[in-house]
């Protein structure tokens, strides 16, 4: 197999790649707030149950969660629609265990904000929900932006842990075709997809960053 | 601004669950793709190997629709199991399948585990790897033989170290580079590696274990399994069964099924 043919292999599992990439922010980055929310609730069961959720999905391996989600379902209801969607089953299980750390950041950020904030928009008339939305969010967001490069760099390379669940995307392929070739190759062409991909990210990210510096 | 973020998750969400939610009506063989030279992915960037294409052939003379998947070796019950799969056809040793939970098929090859060691690492026969540090991929039926509960326990108690690696790739990489002496392996798989890394690389002649390699398929698929064991007795009797080992490089030696 030619480093050409390598390539154009591995690349037909990129789509894949960035599937679960983009599908895993999607959900996990509004679920992340909800959940911090939650995990901020006055109502001590509320707060206590989120918090033992977030214990549990951060503090198991993404491996297991992904085989519980796909085959937790089936051994216990028979339910196969996590076996045969294998791309929902493991967005589902992305999206729980990267939302629980996103809920985490988002905690730190809004617990960061001075109370002050909270009763001056009080004076002014704000609802709560307005001062959260309008005031408190919008500076969580600016202070909260590089702890959240680094899970969305980490994400990039977790893509990988799909092949739990046999799903071929880059990563599965290349291992496939280096074992077949007995080749080092496809590992390096790994390396260098993943770099770019987050040389992609890390811009991105930091052009956020700058754009939301309005107030520098 | 919230309305349409919803919709949008919501219509992704649909959209994820309707693909390929077609229902498939082809056999399907779970592989385990990283098994050369039983199943691999081949140099045109199609599944081949031995075991693939005698299902290929299988599946002709019952004019059955094929369709290969790749599965996690680790969780290969769970997937047959789940209908992801229709049987496990990919160097599966049925020595350790429980024979009261699943269909198995006929063995189609006698398989010896072997040790494969580099010349000037003091290994000449069995005795000789005690002590030794020997790598094993892990959950191959050298690793399951050699580990505690194993039929080769004792003899694998005799290593200086067992090391389990995700795939023999990685370990012959070790083996190369002087971190392990010895390879535990099958010995189709250990004479391909000979091969292609050359003749300073050889297997101690005596086998520590041998082993059976057979088809898998569910409890209630029996009928699936004669099925297919009655063709693969046609490709037995035709000679493909055969020349198919011999394309693939496998110590026809280990092919115990003979035509009567």
């Amino acid at each position: 197999m030619t480093l050409t043919a390598m390539i154009a292999k591995m690349s037909e599992g990129l789509g894949r790649t960035c599937a679960i990439f983009f599908l895993t922010l999607l959900f996990s980055l509004p679920l992340g707030l909800l959940v911090a929310l939650l995990r901020m609730s006055k109502n001590r069961l509320v707060s206590t149950v989120t918090r033992a959720i977030i214990s549990f999905l951060r503090g198991t391996p993404l491996m297991l969660q992904l085989i519980a989600v796909a085959y937790g379902p089936f051994y216990l209801f028979g339910a196969t629609l996590l076996v045969k969607q294998k791309l929902l089953a493991i967005i589902i299980a992305f999206s729980l265990n990267y939302a629980a750390y996103f809920a985490e950041i988002y905690r730190g950020g809004i617990e960061s904000m001075p109370v002050g904030q909270y009763e001056a928009a009080a004076v002014l008339g704000y609802s709560r929900t307005q001062t959260f939305m309008r005031i408190i969010l919008p500076q969580v967001v600016k202070r909260i932006l590089p702890s959240v490069t680094n899970e969305v760099i980490t994400l990039v390379k977790d893509t990988s842990m799909a092949f739990t669940l046999a799903y071929m995307e880059m990563f599965s392929i290349g291992k496939q075709i280096a074992t077949s070739q007995s080749s080092f190759l496809p590992f390096v062409i790994a390396g260098v997809f993943y770099y770019l991909m987050n040389s992609v990210v890390a811009f991105a990210m930091s052009r956020c960053e700058k754009s939301l510096g309005y107030y520098r | 601004m919230m309305k349409k973020l919803l919709a949008m998750i919501l219509v992704l969400m649909f959209a994820l669950i309707a693909c390929a939610s077609a229902e498939q009506t082809a056999f399907k063989m779970g592989i385990d793709a990283e098994y050369p030279p039983y199943s691999y992915l081949g140099d045109d960037g199609a599944y081949t190997g031995y075991d693939v294409e005698m299902c290929q052939k299988v599946c002709e003379i019952l004019g059955w629709e094929l369709e290969i998947v790749p599965i996690n070796w680790d969780t290969k019950l769970i997937q047959l199991d789940a209908n992801e799969i229709d049987c496990i056809w990919s160097g599966l040793t049925i020595d350790v399948i429980d024979p009261e939970a699943y269909t198995i098929s006929m063995a189609y090859s006698d398989n010896s585990q072997m040790i494969l060691t580099k010349k000037g690492n003091g290994i000449e026969s069995l005795d000789d790897v005690a002590g030794k540090t020997v790598g094993v991929q892990l959950g191959t039926s050298a690793d399951i033989l050699l580990s505690e509960g194993g039929d080769a326990a004792d003899f694998g108690a005799s290593f200086g170290e067992l090391v389990r690696y995700e795939n023999y790739n990685i370990c012959f990489t070790e083996l190369m580079a002087g971190a392990i002496d010895a390879v535990a392996i099958d010995i189709g798989v250990a004479n391909g590696k000979i091969e292609e890394y050359g003749d300073e690389y050889f297997t101690v002649e005596e086998p520590f274990a041998a082993e059976k390699y057979g088809i898998c398929f569910r409890k209630d698929d029996a009928e699936m399994c004669a099925q297919v064991e009655e063709a693969f007795m046609q490709l037995v009797a035709d000679g493909t069964y055969v020349e198919l080992a011999e394309k693939y490089g496998l110590d026809t030696a280990a092919l115990c099924l003979t035509a009567e």
